[in-house]
């Protein structure tokens, strides 16, 4: 597990500072979507070596919501962006 | 059945009696501080920022962004909700926490040992300076923690886990003779 998460707004922090959220790359299907895709959003989940988009809650720090990519191999940290950030890059 | 309502402090019991002495290291508790949460509205954070900065009475601890306890060292808790309501108007959210929150000063050559037995911050002079504060976990519990002399560091904790946090510090400070007392 990576141990050290380099938050945007608190610096370098321990990982019991912060709760993982699950999954980030996730898009929620539209409302009209078949039964099937919103179950497979709610519900399916893979469990993926190598490098993942996740949700961490910075709970004991700034309590922003941060997208962290990592690597579930080697534990390597690639970046710790804020969750308003991440979300206006996805929109671009 | 009619009961008395008593406003007790929330470590009462735990410093009530016989003043101890003072050490090098010293724990020290305000007995009433006005506390308060200010959240700027999206977008108005710096403006926010910059009234609540003019002000050289109010101390401005970190949260998150838009986020800060507000500490002041002069006003009642009445005093200084006025006061930041004139500051920032309808610019933030701001919620007196003078009975929410408990202020302990840890201060002396060993404080920085002290803390570092709990915080996951680097503590050395040069990484965390003076004036500076954040949000951290200590042990289990989060607190605010804020550098605000030399050797002094100002810790705010929800009212609720006080008494944990207290007894953790005088647990990390055993070895270097910690003492703890109200501060008036
Ligand atoms: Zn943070």
């Amino acid at each position: 597990m990576a141990s050290l998460i380099t938050c945007p707004h608190c610096g370098v922090r321990p990982k019991e500072e912060f709760a993982i959220r699950g999954d980030a790359s996730l898009i929620r299907p539209a409302p009209t979507a078949s039964d099937e895709a919103w179950h497979d959003y709610v519900y399916v989940r893979a469990n993926p070596r190598g490098r993942t988009l996740e949700h961490w809650h910075h709970v004991a720090g700034c309590r922003r919501f941060l997208v962290v990519e990592r690597d579930t191999v080697t534990h390597e940290v690639y970046s710790a962006v804020d969750g308003v950030v991440a979300a206006r890059e996805a929109q671009r | 059945m009619v009961r008395d309502y008593n406003n007790r402090h929330a470590l009462d019991q735990k410093l009530r009696g016989t003043p101890k002495p003072v050490n090098a290291d010293h724990l020290e508790v305000g007995h009433w501080q006005a506390i308060a949460t200010v959240l700027a509205q999206v977008g108005l954070e710096a403006a926010v920022q910059r009234a609540l900065s003019s002000t050289p009475e109010l101390s401005l601890r970190y949260c998150g962004p838009g986020e800060w306890l507000v500490v002041s060292e002069v006003d009642t808790p009445i005093g200084l909700m006025r006061r930041l309501d004139m500051l920032c108007g309808t610019q933030a959210h701001v919620v007196d926490q003078s009975d929410g929150r408990v202020l302990m000063r840890l201060s002396g050559p060993c404080a920085r040992r002290v803390l570092a037995k709990g915080v996951g911050v680097d503590l050395h002079p040069g990484a965390f300076a003076l004036g500076g504060s954040t949000n951290v976990l200590c042990g289990h519990i989060a607190i605010n923690l804020a550098r605000t002399g030399e050797d002094i560091f100002e810790l705010i904790v929800s009212r609720s886990f006080a008494e944990s946090l207290f007894d953790d510090l005088m647990t990390m400070g055993r070895a270097f003779d910690l003492s703890a007392a109200f501060s008036d």
